[in-house]
C-alpha cells in the first residue's frame, strides 16, 4: 500500500534531483545534462564572490528572521487571548474574520497589497488623513520589510492559530480548577499552566520553521517587490529566478546558488533539532 | 473497503506519470532527418513557438485564426499550430522550453541565433535556402547589405527573417501635448535646456503632475531601448554602442553623469513623473489620458493611434504631435532615433526537432513571394484591400472596423503587418496603417536623422558561444546594477558625487571584457 507514496517521492523528489547535477557543469541545451563539461565548485566560487552575495544573502535571513521574530509568536498570542474568551460568539466570529485571508488566493493578497500601497491607496488615504505625505510606498526599499512581515501575518495569523487552540483544548481543566483553589490570578494561570501545556507544540513547529528559514516565500516576493527595492528585497530565490530563466539564462550558476540555498536550510534544521534535544528533551527526529 | 477505488485510481495514475515522465526523458533527440514526409496532398503539421501580439489577443486566441494565416496553409499545404507563452512570461518561457528540450517545428525568436545554434536546438539554414527558398535567396542576392546582416561570421544562416526594406525604419519618439505649447506660446523644445523650459511651464501653467513621462513599455522600470531619449541628446546612449567607430559602454562615459544631474534635478523640481520608476501600461495609460502628462515617449502606431482619440474623447482640444529627438547644443544633429537595421533581428528558426525541415522553408518562403508578400502585409483582396490603381487600399473592414475595433486591431485580426513576422514590410502598408496627420507627420520627422544611427548604432554582430555566455555573465550583473543605481541618482538615494564609484564598480564587473568581446564582434562584421 505504500507503494503510491514511494512512486510519487521517487518521480516528483528523488527524480529530478539528478537535474541538481548540472550546478557542477557548464550545462549547454546541446550537450544534455551528461554531455556538458564538468567545472567543478567554479560556479558556488563565483557566486560567492559575486557583488549580489551578501544582499541577497543578508535580505533572506533578515525576511526570515523577521517572519520569525514577528510571525511565529503572533499565532500564539492569539490563541492565549481567544482562550480566555468567555463570550462563545464574539470569540467564533474573531476566529472566522482572522482567518478567512488565509484562503485568498497568494496573489490576489498581493494584488490588494500593491493597490493598498498605492499613492492613492487605502494606507496612503489614513496617511494623508493623520496628516501626512503620501507616496508609493512600495518603491522605497525602506518600507518593503515592514509591508512583507505585516501581510504575511495578516493573511496566515487566524490559521495557524487552530492549531495551538487545539493544543490548547488538551489541558487538563482539573489544573486550572486546582490553580483556583490556590488563588492564582488570571496572568498566573496562563503563564504557569496554559503556555506549559502547549510548549510542544510551539517547538515542534519552531523546528519546522527553521527548517525552512532560507525558503523564504519566493512568490511572493516576486509578486511585491520591484527594481527600486531590490535593496532590501531581493532574495535567493528571486536573484535564482531572474538569472535562470526569467532575464538571463545561467541554468548551471543558478542551480549552484540554489543548491546552497538547500544546503543552508539543511543545516540549520539539523542544527534547530540538535538544540531543542538538548535544551527541552522535545525534538522532531 | 469503500475506498479501495481511489487507491487503486490513485496508483495507476502515478504509475502513468512515471512512465510518462520516463519515456518524456527519451523523447526530443531524433536530431533532424527527414523522415518520409507527408504524403502529397496531406498538409505537413508544423508546429510554431511565436509570442501573442496583444494586438492579436483582443480578437484571437491563437495566431492559427488570422485570415492570413489560414490562407497561407491552404496555399503552401501545411497545417501551424502556434503555441503562445503567456503574456509577460515570454522570456521565463522560452529559457524554460529550451531546457526542457521539448521543442517546436519553428521558433519565432528575437536574438541570439549563434548560441542556439551551437547549443544543438535550432539548425542552419544555408542549404535548405538555397535549394527550397527561391524567394528570399533572391532577395539576399540583391541586396548583400541585408545578406551580410543576416548571416554570421562564418556565413551562416540560422533564421528566415523579419525584413525591413522600405523607407520607414524609425517607429516611435517622443510626443508632446501641442494643444498646452500653443496655449503657453512656446515653441518645440529641440534642445534639453528648451525642453526643461517647456516642462516648467507645463508644471506651473497648466498644473499637471508628471510634464515628462518617464519610461517606456514594456519594461517601464528602467531604461529600455525606447525611452533613453534624453540620454541619447547627449550622444551616448545606455548601454553598448560606436563612439568614433570603437565598441563604447555608455554609463561609464563622462556624458552620463551630466545627464544623471540634469535628470535629478528635472526630478527634484516635478518636471518628471514621480512614479517613473514603478508605472505599468495601466498607470502610464491613465496619466496619459487624464491629461497628467505632458510629454511621453511612444510608438507612432500602435501609441499614437489608441492615445489620441481617447484623448480627444474627453478633451476634443487636446493634440499630440511629434518632437525631434532632443540634442544638448542648438542646430546639433540626433544621433540616436531608435532606426531599425533591415534586418529587424527576429526571425523564424526551424529546430532539430523539425521532421520537415524542407516544407517549412517551402512554407515560410512563400511570404518572400510576391502573393505571399501581399497576403502578409494586405490580407485577401477583396475582403481587407483592393488595387486602386495598382495601390493596396485598405478596405472599410480596417480602415472602419463595423465591429469598433482600432485600425491596428483589424489589422492584426486580418494579417501581419503592424509586428514583426518572417516576410518583408510594405511602406504601403505604413502609408495607411498611420491615420492621423499627427502620425503622418510624426513619421517624416522621425526618420528624418534616422541615418546618423547607422554611425552609432551596433550593428546585428554575432557572438562565439564562449563569448555569449561570458558577455551576458557580465552584463547581467551590470545592468542589474546600472538600473538600479539609475533611479537611485535621479531621486537622490545615492547623491551624484558618488558617480566615480558607480563607474569604478561597474569596471569591476569587468565591463572591458565585455567591450572587447563586442569590439571583436564587430571587427569580424566588418570583414564579412
Amino acid at each position: 500500500m505504500a507503494l503510491p507514496v514511494v512512486l510519487y517521492f521517487l518521480v516528483f523528489k528523488y527524480l529530478p534531483m539528478y537535474g541538481a547535477v548540472i550546478a557542477f557543469k557548464e550545462y549547454t541545451v546541446g550537450k544534455g545534462i551528461w554531455g556538458s563539461e564538468w567545472v567543478g565548485l567554479q560556479h558556488f566560487q563565483d557566486f560567492f564572490q559575486s557583488y549580489y552575495f551578501w544582499r541577497v544573502l543578508k535580505n533572506t535571513l533578515i525576511l526570515s528572521f523577521y517572519q520569525l521574530l514577528f510571525g511565529f509568536p503572533a499565532p500564539i498570542l492569539l490563541a492565549l487571548l481567544l482562550n480566555e474568551l468567555r463570550h462563545e460568539i464574539f470569540k467564533r466570529t474573531v476566529q472566522t474574520v482572522s482567518y478567512i485571508p488565509h484562503f485568498i488566493s497568494l496573489v490576489v493578497i498581493c494584488g490588494m497589497v500593491v493597490d493598498f500601497s498605492s499613492r492613492d491607496g487605502l494606507f496612503n488615504s489614513i496617511i494623508t488623513f493623520f496628516g501626512g505625505e503620501s507616496s508609493a510606498l512600495l518603491s522605497e526599499p525602506g518600507n518593503f520589510r515592514t509591508i512583507y512581515t505585516a501581510s504575511s501575518i495578516w493573511q496566515e495569523l487566524g490559521f495557524s492559530t487552530i492549531i495551538y487552540l487545539a493544543a490548547l483544548s488538551g489541558i487538563n481543566p482539573e489544573l486550572y480548577d486546582a490553580s483556583k483553589v490556590d488563588g492564582a490570578s488570571r496572568i498566573r494561570r496562563v503563564w504557569h499552566i496554559t503556555l506549559p501545556g502547549i510548549i510542544p507544540m510551539i517547538v515542534i513547529l519552531l523546528i519546522l520553521r527553521i527548517g525552512g528559514l532560507m525558503e523564504i516565500g519566493f512568490e511572493k516576493v516576486i509578486l511585491l517587490y520591484n527594481p527600486n527595492v531590490y535593496d532590501t528585497a531581493d532574495v535567493i530565490s528571486t536573484f535564482v529566478y531572474r538569472k535562470g530563466i526569467s532575464e538571463s539564462a545561467e541554468f548551471s550558476y543558478t542551480t549552484a546558488v540554489g543548491l546552497f540555498q538547500s544546503l543552508v536550510n539543511f543545516i540549520l534544521l539539523i542544527g534547530a533539532n540538535r538544540l531543542s534535544k538538548a535544551v527541552s528533551d522535545n525534538k522532531l527526529f | 473497503m469503500k475506498s479501495s477505488w481511489r487507491r487503486r485510481l490513485l496508483m495507476s495514475a502515478s504509475l502513468m506519470l512515471a512512465v510518462g515522465g520516463l519515456a518524456g526523458c527519451s523523447g526530443g533527440a531524433d536530431g533532424n532527418k527527414n523522415t518520409e514526409g507527408a504524403a502529397a496532398d496531406e498538409p505537413t503539421p508544423i508546429s510554431i513557438w511565436a509570442s501573442l501580439n496583444t494586438n492579436v489577443s483582443i480578437t484571437l486566441k491563437n495566431m492559427s485564426e488570422i485570415t492570413a494565416i489560414k490562407e497561407w496553409e491552404k496555399k503552401t499545404n501545411i497545417k501551424t499550430e502556434f503555441q503562445h507563452p503567456a503574456v509577460g512570461a515570454e522570456t521565463e518561457q522560452f529559457n524554460v522550453m529550451l531546457a526542457s528540450n521539448k521543442l517546436p517545428d519553428v521558433m519565432f525568436v528575437y536574438g541570439d541565433y549563434s548560441k542556439l545554434f551551437t547549443d544543438g536546438s535550432i539548425i542552419k539554414l544555408n542549404d535548405l535556402i538555397d535549394q527550397y527558398a527561391p524567394n528570399l535567396k533572391k532577395i539576399l542576392d540583391e541586396n548583400p547589405e541585408v545578406a551580410k546582416q543576416l548571416k554570421a561570421d562564418n556565413g551562416d544562416i540560422y533564421a528566415i527573417p523579419h525584413l525591413r526594406l522600405g523607407k520607414y525604419k524609425t517607429f516611435g519618439g517622443m510626443f508632446i501635448r501641442q494643444d498646452w505649447l500653443d496655449e503657453l506660446k512656446l515653441p518645440q523644445p529641440e534642445t534639453i535646456a528648451e525642453w526643461e523650459t517647456v516642462l516648467k511651464a507645463f508644471k506651473e501653467n497648466k498644473g499637471v503632475t508628471a510634464p515628462l513621462l518617464y519610461g517606456a513599455p514594456p519594461k517601464l522600470t528602467t531604461m529600455g531601448p525606447a525611452a533613453a531619449n534624453f540620454l541619447e541628446a547627449y550622444g551616448i546612449t545606455n548601454t553598448i554602442f560606436l563612439k568614433d567607430g570603437m565598441v563604447a559602454f555608455g554609463p561609464v562615459e563622462p556624458e552620463f553623469k551630466e545627464f544623471l544631474t540634469t535628470f535629478h534635478r528635472w526630478y527634484q523640481e516635478g518636471l518628471i513623473d514621480p512614479d517613473f520608476a514603478t508605472n505599468d501600461q495601466k498607470t502610464f495609460d491613465a496619466k496619459i489620458l487624464s491629461g497628467q502628462a505632458g510629454a511621453f515617449f511612444t510608438y507612432i502606431g500602435g501609441g499614437i493611434g489608441r492615445y489620441l482619440p481617447a484623448l480627444q474623447e474627453k478633451e476634443p482640444e487636446a493634440n499630440l504631435t511629434a518632437v525631434q529627438f532632443p540634442v544638448v547644443n542648438k542646430g546639433d544633429e540626433p544621433m540616436f532615433t531608435g532606426r531599425s537595421w533591415e534586418w529587424s533581428g527576429a526571425g523564424a528558426t526551424i529546430t532539430k526537432s523539425n521532421k520537415h525541415p524542407e516544407e517549412t522553408v517551402k512554407a515560410l518562403d512563400y511570404f518572400f513571394s510576391e502573393e505571399g508578400h501581399m497576403l502578409k502585409n494586405f490580407g485577401v483582396e477583396g475582403v481587407t484591400y483592393t488595387m486602386k490603381d495598382g495601390y493596396p487600399t485598405y478596405t472599410d473592414e480596417i480602415l472602419k472596423n463595423p465591429d469598433g475595433l482600432s485600425v491596428v486591431q483589424a489589422m492584426a485580426k486580418h494579417f501581419i503587418a503592424n509586428y514583426p513576422f518572417v516576410g518583408e514590410d510594405d511602406d504601403r502598408y505604413n502609408e495607411q496603417y498611420y491615420q492621423f496627420q499627427q502620425q503622418k507627420d510624426a513619421v517624416t520627422l522621425f526618420s528624418k536623422y534616422s541615418d546618423n544611427t547607422l554611425k552609432v548604432g551596433l550593428p546585428p554582430v554575432s557572438l562565439t558561444t564562449e563569448e555569449s555566455s561570458e558577455y551576458s555573465k557580465i552584463m547581467s550583473d551590470i545592468t542589474t546594477y546600472r538600473d538600479e543605481m539609475f533611479i537611485k541618482f535621479v531621486i537622490g538615494a545615492e547623491p551624484l558625487e558618488n558617480f566615480d564609484k558607480f563607474t569604478a564598480q561597474i569596471n569591476k564587473f569587468n565591463v572591458k571584457r565585455a567591450i572587447e568581446i563586442q569590439q571583436a564582434a564587430v571587427d569580424r562584421y566588418n570583414a564579412r
